[in-house]
C-alpha cells in the first residue's frame, strides 16, 4: 500500500487542475459539473473510510448525508442558525448514529452488514418523509438563501468550487492518512482477517466502530454543504438507497480503499450524467436514465475485469506488471 | 375484535406472496452464498411483462404466467451466465456490487423504456370482492395467494425429492464436498439462480393484477423479502416461509393499529432487532453471520 510520495502525483495534478479551472472558466454549467464532481467525490471518500479501509460495506450511507442536509435545512429555517453550526450539529448527530449502528452491527460481516445499513437508512427515510410536524414530510424543505460567508450563501459558483475543493482535499488527506498510518494498517488488518488481527492485539471492534462513526460524520458534512449548494432537501432523495449506492459505486469503480479512487469514480459518473442531461434535456428527459444503465453495466464489467477498481488497475498498467492481488477483493470465501 | 378475521385473512394473503419472493432469495443465498440485490428488479420486470402482455396482446395475467414461465427461467439462466458466473468465486464485496450493478442497469432500462409512471392492469375482475366469514378480500389476491402457495410447495417438493433438488441441497451444505462427489457445481449455480429468479418472476406476475407497476416497485417488496429471509435465517427455506408470515403479520396488524403511514417502520425495527440480537435468524445456526459465508 505504501507508494511513497510518488503516489500523490495524480492527486496533485487533479486538485491543481480543479483549482486553476475556476480562474479561467466562468461558464455556470461547467463550474456546476466541477462542484458536483468534488462534492460526490468527497461523499464517496467518506463512504470509503468505512467501506474501503475498514471493509464495512455500507449501503445506507445516505442516512448520514441526509442528517447533514436536514440539519442545515431545519436549523436554518426554524431557528435561523448558521450552516456552519448546522454542519457541526449534523456531524455530531451522524457520529452518534454511526456509533450506535457500528456498535449494534459489530458482529455482522459481508452482506449482513449491507442489509442492516439499508434497514437503518430506510428508518430515516420514513421518519423524514412522514414526520410532517418537524420535517415538513415528503414535501421537503427549501434551504433559505442568505448571502455571505457565515451563512454560506454564494451567488458566485467559483466560491462554491473552492469551498468544495477544500472539502475534497480534506477528505483526500484523511484517506491518505488511513493508507499510510499505523491506524490505517490496523484497519487494513481488520478488513483482511478480523480474527487474525484480534489475535495480534489489534482492537478490531473499536476500530470498526470508530471508522463508521468518522465516515458518518464526514458524509454528514458533505450533506450539509450539498443542501446549502442545491437549496432544497427532499427526503426521498437524501435518504434514498439510490444515493447510498451512488456513494459506494463511485468509490468501488474508482478503486475501493484508495484515496483517489472515489474522486475518479465520481468524475466518471458526473461527467456522464451532466453530458447526457445536456444532450437530452427537455422533451427527452427520460433518456437521462441512460447514464445509470451505462453505469450499472460498467460496474459489472469493472467487478469482472478489475475488481480492485480503476485506480489500482491503471497503476498496474503503468507499471506493466500484474496488479497486486487486491485486498479484500480476491480470494473466495469457501 | 370483529377485525380479527379480516386481519388474519389479509396476513395470510400477503404472507403467501412475500414467501414466494423470499424463498427465491434465500434459495440463491443458501446454495451460492450471494445476496441478490437485483432480486426486486426481476420482480419489477415480471410485473411489466404481465402489464405489457395485457396492454398490447390482451393476455390475461394468469395466461401470461403459464406462457412466461420458460421465458423467466431463461432470463434467469442467461443473467447468471452473463453476469454472475464470472464472479461466483470472488469476494463478498465484488458479488454485492455486481448484483447492485445489475439492479441499477435493469431499473433504469425500465425507467428509460417505460417512464416512471405507475401502470395498472384493469382486468374485468379487478374489483371483484370475495366475502368469507367476517373478512372481505380481492379475488386476484386470493388467486395470487393460491398460486404462490402451490409454487412454493412445488419448489419444496422439488428440493426434497428430486435428484436435482438433492444435488442442490448437497451443494448448499458443502460446495467443496459436493464438487468432490462429482457434482458440477457450476451447473447447480446456474440452475439455482434461474429457479430463484423464476420464483420471484411468478410472484411479480401474480402481483401485477393487484399492485401498480413502476421501475422502482421492486425495492418495496424486496426490502420485505430481506427482512423475512434474515428473520428465517439466510439460506433457510422453511425459515423464510414462516418468517414471511411473521413479517406479514407485523405489517397488517401494525397498519391496523398505528396506521399505514408508519407501518414500514415496524418491520424495519423488527429487522434491525433480529440483526442485532440473533443475526443467524430464528432457526439458523448461531454464528453463521460471523462466518459471513
Amino acid at each position: 500500500m505504501t507508494r511513497g510520495l510518488g503516489g500523490v502525483g495524480p492527486a496533485v495534478a487533479l486538485f491543481g487542475f480543479a483549482a486553476i479551472v475556476p480562474l479561467f472558466v466562468r461558464d455556470a454549467f461547467f463550474l456546476d459539473g466541477l462542484i458536483l464532481i468534488l462534492l460526490w467525490g468527497a461523499a464517496a471518500s467518506a463512504w470509503n473510510v468505512a467501506g474501503g479501509y475498514a471493509g464495512q460495506i455500507s449501503l445506507g450511507h445516505s442516512m448520514f448525508f441526509g442528517l447533514g442536509a436536514y440539519s442545515a435545512a431545519l436549523l436554518g429555517t426554524k431557528w435561523n442558525v448558521s450552516p456552519w453550526i448546522a454542519l457541526v450539529v449534523g456531524a455530531a448527530l451522524a457520529t452518534t448514529v454511526g456509533f450506535v449502528i457500528g456498535f449494534l452491527s459489530n458482529r455482522l460481516r459481508g452482506p449482513y452488514f449491507g442489509l442492516a445499513t439499508i434497514a437503518f437508512s430506510q428508518v430515516f427515510l420514513i421518519a423524514g418523509s412522514r414526520w410532517r410536524g418537524f420535517t415538513s414530510g415528503s414535501e421537503g424543505i427549501a434551504v433559505p438563501f442568505r448571502p455571505g460567508f457565515w451563512t454560506l450563501g454564494f451567488v458566485d459558483k467559483r466560491a462554491w468550487a473552492y469551498l468544495m475543493l477544500v472539502l475534497a482535499i480534506g477528505l483526500y488527506l484523511i484517506q491518505l492518512y488511513l493508507e499510510r498510518s499505523r491506524r490505517g494498517y490496523q484497519l487494513a488488518a481488520v478488513r483482511e482477517d478480523e480474527d487474525a488481527a484480534l489475535s495480534l492485539g489489534v482492537p478490531a471492534r473499536r476500530l470498526k466502530v470508530a471508522a463508521i462513526a468518522v465516515s458518518a460524520a464526514l458524509a454528514s458534512i458533505c450533506g450539509t454543504l450539498w443542501a446549502q449548494y442545491v437549496g432544497f432537501v427532499d427526503p426521498f432523495y437524501v435518504f434514498s438507497v439510490d444515493l447510498s449506492v451512488r456513494f459506494a459505486l463511485a468509490a468501488v469503480t474508482g478503486g475501493i480503499g484508495t484515496a483517489l479512487g472515489p474522486f475518479l469514480g465520481a468524475a466518471l459518473i458526473t461527467v456522464l450524467e451532466t453530458s447526457l442531461r445536456a444532450r437530452f434535456g427537455g422533451i427527452a428527459a427520460g433518456l437521462v436514465g441512460i447514464y445509470l444503465i451505462i453505469y450499472g453495466v460498467a460496474l459489472i464489467l469493472v467487478m469482472r475485469f478489475a475488481p480492485q477498481g480503476l485506480v489500482p488497475w491503471l497503476a498496474s498498467l503503468r507499471r506493466r506488471r500484474p496488479a497486486p492481488r487486491a485486498t479484500g477483493t480476491a480470494g473466495a470465501a469457501p | 375484535m370483529h377485525a380479527v378475521p379480516q386481519l388474519a385473512v389479509s396476513t395470510l394473503l400477503l404472507g403467501g406472496i412475500y414467501a414466494l419472493i423470499a424463498v427465491g432469495l434465500t434459495l440463491i443465498f443458501g446454495v451460492m452464498r450471494v445476496v441478490n440485490f437485483a432480486h426486486g428488479e426481476f420482480l419489477m420486470l415480471a410485473m411489466y411483462l404481465a402489464f405489457w402482455s395485457f396492454a398490447l396482446l390482451r393476455l390475461d395475467p394468469y395466461v401470461t404466467l403459464v406462457l412466461a414461465l420458460p421465458l423467466v427461467f431463461g432470463a434467469g439462466w442467461v443473467s447468471y451466465r452473463l453476469v454472475m458466473r464470472p464472479v461466483i468465486h470472488a469476494s463478498h464485496s465484488v458479488q454485492i456490487f455486481t448484483t447492485v450493478g445489475l439492479s441499477i442497469a435493469l431499473q433504469n432500462v425500465a425507467l428509460v423504456l417505460w417512464t416512471a409512471d405507475a401502470q395498472f392492469i384493469r382486468t374485468s375482475y379487478y374489483a371483484v370482492v370475495v366475502r368469507l366469514g367476517g373478512a372481505a378480500f380481492n379475488l386476484a389476491q386470493l388467486v395470487a395467494f393460491g398460486i404462490a402457495v402451490l409454487a412454493t410447495a412445488a419448489l419444496f417438493a422439488f428440493l426434497r425429492w428430486s435428484y436435482t433438488g438433492k444435488i442442490m441441497r448437497a451443494t448448499a451444505q458443502d460446495r467443496q464436498a459436493a464438487s468432490l462427489m462429482g457434482i458440477d457445481t457450476g451447473r447447480v449455480y446456474s440452475l439455482t439462480w434461474a429457479v430463484g429468479v423464476t420464483c420471484v418472476g411468478v410472484a411479480g406476475i401474480l402481483l401485477a393484477p393487484v399492485y401498480p407497476v413502476y421501475p422502482t416497485v421492486g425495492l418495496q417488496f424486496v426490502l420485505i423479502a430481506y427482512v423475512a429471509v434474515v428473520l428465517g435465517g439466510l439460506g433457510d427455506m422453511a425459515g423464510a416461509l414462516i418468517a414471511s408470515l411473521i413479517v406479514a403479520t407485523v405489517e397488517v396488524v401494525g397498519s391496523y393499529l398505528i396506521g399505514t403511514a408508519w407501518k414500514e417502520i415496524l418491520y424495519l425495527l423488527l429487522f434491525i432487532g433480529i440483526l442485532v440480537v440473533r443475526p443467524a435468524g430464528l432457526f439458523g445456526q448461531r454464528g453463521a453471520e460471523a462466518l459471513g459465508a
